[in-house]
């Protein structure tokens, strides 16, 4: 209980507190080539799970596994039909136990 | 087609097992629709349930209600890197029934009101997430939900939307326009393990008792707020951040909430925590300003798919909103069924209903609410001025006499920025808001 | 099929109810479970897959059975949504002062579900391979042992015989990336890996109706107190055994010849290629030779 200041965790350490039933099928879609011409990408800082990474050609690398589907990403994206976004198969996707 | 319910509801949250208790009770056949394993799965919120409004409908709800803690310690908190002010409110009362405020696992709260409305006579089908509608508005009306389920289209003579803040249904409807980064925020948090004895003495609660604490000033700049409430074995800590500025900041939400840990003020009552949980979850925060339609044809919106949340600064609720909203609308939903009409005019009493009660009398009276709330001014110059002018006033600079509270007030307003018209200006505008 | 035949009866699938995710306490060792985040495991979940597709191929019921508490109907209902035809939970009473998370032992369950067998008059049983919990996937092994059934434990695959309801072939794993190809005929009891099929997604309607079916309840008894459930506080360490070393007095050369057993006799290793039949049949005439197999009480 003591120490400078609050643990810090890796993301994957933090992350990996999180139930998450994958689907065998992404629930969001990212149209790389609408994101290379996005100067902003905003959902790589935005997004609380991490799961937007940019790529070397300017591109977005999407990863839906361990979404919280909360809508973070098409609300802050600047540009239109760049992610398509719903919800995963029922019974998938992240379970809440103490939240 | 899989089967024909008088009414069908889409999820279970605190909104939709609400309207299906208050139907299923009436004797109508209700489906429940559930996209997570359990009701609740899905859900997180940023602490504090109000349950009063189930008084009406489970009688000593506090018996059986899955509860961490009840509250009894009620803080603001304004804070800077270096200072911090709080009004810290404490009574005995909201610790005994009725109770006032709980803490609760919105996974066990929702699951258990979703219990209520199965015992009720509600048939309940989790794993199973609506994909759309059946029929339109005006072209004989929504008549159900298609499911993602092999076989999964459900005929219902209402649907009652109750799909959360992302409104996918209210949207498909035609009766929510496109979303606006601007109305939302996102709420993140931590859920920390602390034993229970060491809660209780670092919050002074006993027993049963819970803090919860709102907090200004600590979100890195970006426009929102803190909390963080105790529950019985852990403590939640999290922000919550407006989505634009949180963008445009490129800051990480689980940076912004360790940097809020760090606070000296909020370091010792979160230290050695364990992460047990991390969540995060989007809030329609506009209020009054971004409502939807809350009808359509054969259809009903209620909790946070009709962003009936309330986010009013001192005042930070929704679930009572979504229980409330949702008992307006399965009451509503009776009375069209019993008629016969189930189109939008016929469904024009849920919104007589809402207005009647806290659920929209509190939004209208608070519309401006939000919009002051988010303000650069409430956001960062009020909060610098407000813990300057009480450290300038309890400084003691002897020998030099003491200032009067108004001089301080010109010193402290000038020294943030603040033109003193424009405080005038807001103390009105929040008198009138709040009043 | 003989009119005296009275078929292989439906299919029974055994599930067991566990946490998926148990929470373990780093210091104490406790593990504590949750059942919200208890259902079937994968394992569990492919038996069912495949019970569901032997029974469709022959036109046979499904049955799901379960042991364990109320909250154990977890698992019968998705078996009932997506197409069993009946459920069954064993009440397993447990003894007085037993761990809340502790199970029954592995042979208390298998007689239990031998009897919903016997009673069902199911001649055919699918059960995940191991248990998340304990995982000694001894179950399926007592079970067969219950019903004097062949076994097949632990497949990857199974392949229905069309003409012949009951009978099948099945593979398993064997070292090296091998597989071995077995022949079943009723009875038999089926163990299948995880992931070797994926469950369907059930109907909704008959998600809406699985929710309001009957799932029949049976009482059984424990025999016996059930051993506890394994936890070890500490670190694993192999425990201490004392080898008894060679004669102190003997001189150096005997010390040495009796720590390597060189010089001892013994029966030289015997490499033979032999058929499957006559590999078996040379194996046993071994076994007797050594005195392993008492008498002649296997066929």
């Amino acid at each position: 209980m003591t120490g400078p200041g609050p643990m810090r965790e890796s993301f994957e350490d933090r992350m990996a507190t999180v139930e998450f039933r994958v689907a065998p099928t992404a629930h969001i879609t990212v149209d790389g080539d609408s994101c290379r011409g996005c100067s902003t990408k905003a959902c790589v800082t935005a997004c609380p799970a991490n799961l937007f990474v940019p790529t070397a050609d300017g591109g977005i690398l999407f990863n839906y596994e361990q979404c919280f589907e909360c809508g973070t990403c098409y609300l802050v994206c600047d540009t239109e039909g760049a992610i398509s976004w719903s919800y995963p198969e029922g019974g998938h996707g992240v379970v809440f136990l103490r939240s | 087609m899989a089967e024909e319910f008088d009414v069908v509801v889409v999820g279970a949250g605190p909104a939709g097992s609400a309207a299906a208790l208050v139907l299923a009770r009436a004797g109508k056949s209700v489906c429940l629709l559930e996209r997570g394993p359990f009701p609740g799965s899905k859900n997180m919120y940023g602490g504090v349930i109000y349950p009063r409004i189930l008084d009406g409908l489970i009688p000593n709800w506090w018996e059986e209600a899955p509860v961490q803690r009840w509250v009894t310690r009620r803080a603001t908190m304004v804070l800077t890197g270096t200072q911090s002010l709080t009004v810290d409110y404490r009574t005995e009362a909201w610790g005994r029934p009725p109770y006032n405020g709980a803490t609760a696992y919105r996974p066990d709260f929702d699951a258990w009101l979703a219990g209520k409305a199965v015992e009720a006579g509600a048939v309940l089908a989790c794993e199973t997430t609506a994909t759309g509608l059946l029929g339109a508005p005006g072209k004989g009306g929504i008549r159900g939900v298609r499911t993602d389920r092999p076989g999964g289209e459900i005929g219902a003579r209402l649907v009652i939307a109750c799909d959360g803040v992302n409104s996918l249904l209210a949207k498909e409807a035609g009766i929510y326009g496109k979303a606006d980064p601007h109305h939302f925020t996102l709420g993140a948090k931590e859920t920390l393990a602390l034993p229970a004895r060491v809660i209780e003495e670092r919050f002074g609660l006993a027993e049963h008792e819970g803090a919860d604490f709102e907090i200004v000033g600590c979100t890195e700049g970006v426009a929102g707020g803190g909390f963080l409430y105790t529950n019985r074995e852990t403590v939640s800590v999290g922000v919550v951040l407006h989505l634009p500025e949180l963008a445009a900041s490129k800051k990480r939400p689980e940076e912004i909430i360790a940097s809020m840990k760090a606070n000296p003020v909020i370091a010792p009552l979160v230290a050695g925590g364990e992460l047990v949980e991390y969540s995060a979850h989007l809030i329609p925060e506009g209020g009054w300003v971004m409502l939807p339609g809350l009808v359509a044809d054969g259809m009903l919106v209620a909790g946070d798919a009709a962003a009936l949340c309330l986010a009013a600064g001192i005042w930070l609720e929704g679930v009572n909103f979504a229980i409330g909203s949702g008992m307006a609308a399965g009451e509503t939903a009776l009375e069209a069924l019993d008629s016969g009409n189930v189109s939008a005019p016929g469904l024009a009493g849920y919104r007589k209903r809402l207005e009647g009660n806290f659920v929209l009398a509190d939004h209208r009276k608070l519309r401006r609410a939000p919009h002051l709330m988010l303000s650069d001014r409430v956001q960062h110059r009020y909060p610098q001025m407000i813990c300057n002018l009480t450290e300038a006033m309890f400084t003691v600079t002897n020998p030099e006499p003491k200032k009067g509270i108004l001089a301080h007030t010109r010193i402290e307003a000038r020294r943030a920025g603040v033109r003193l018209g424009q405080l005038a200006r807001d103390t009105a505008s929040a008198l009138r808001t709040y009043g | 099929m003989a009119p005296t035949d009275p078929g292989p009866g439906p299919v029974l699938v055994a599930r067991k109810w566990v946490d998926r995710r148990p929470t373990v306490d780093l210091l104490t060792g406790e593990v504590s479970t949750d059942p919200r985040s208890s259902g079937a495991s994968e394992a569990d979940e492919a038996a069912l897959e495949w019970g569901l597709r032997l029974a469709g191929v022959w036109g046979v019921g499904v049955l799901a059975v379960t042991a364990g508490p109320p909250d154990a109907e977890a698992v019968l209902r998705p078996a009932l949504a997506a197409g069993a035809g009946g459920a069954v939970r064993i009440d397993l009473t447990s003894p007085p002062g037993h761990l809340a998370g502790g199970a029954p032992s592995s042979r208390a369950v298998a007689s239990a579900l031998a009897l919903v067998a016997r009673t069902a008059g199911s001649r055919m049983v699918l059960c995940g391979d191991l248990s998340l919990d304990r995982g000694s996937g001894a179950v399926p092994a007592f079970l067969a042992g219950e019903l004097g059934a062949a076994q097949g434990l632990g497949l990857v695959s199974l392949a229905p015989d069309p003409d012949r309801p009951g009978h099948l072939g099945a593979w398993r794993r064997l070292d090296g990336g091998r597989r071995e190809e077995l022949a079943l005929a009723p009875p038999w009891v089926c163990s299948v890996e995880g992931g070797t099929a994926r469950l369907r997604r059930a109907e909704l309607a008959g998600v809406l109706a699985a929710g309001r079916a009957p799932v029949e309840v049976v009482t059984a008894e424990t025999s016996g107190p059930a051993p506890p459930h394994p936890a070890r506080t500490g670190p694993g360490r192999p425990r201490t055994h004392l080898l008894t070393g060679p004669d102190p007095t003997a001189d150096a050369r005997h010390r040495i010849l009796a720590l390597t057993g060189a010089l001892v006799e013994r029966t030289p290793p015997l490499t033979l290629t032999l058929g499957p039949g006559e590999g078996a049949d040379r194996i046993l005439e071994a076994l007797r030779a050594w005195g392993e197999l008492p008498g002649e009480e296997f066929p």
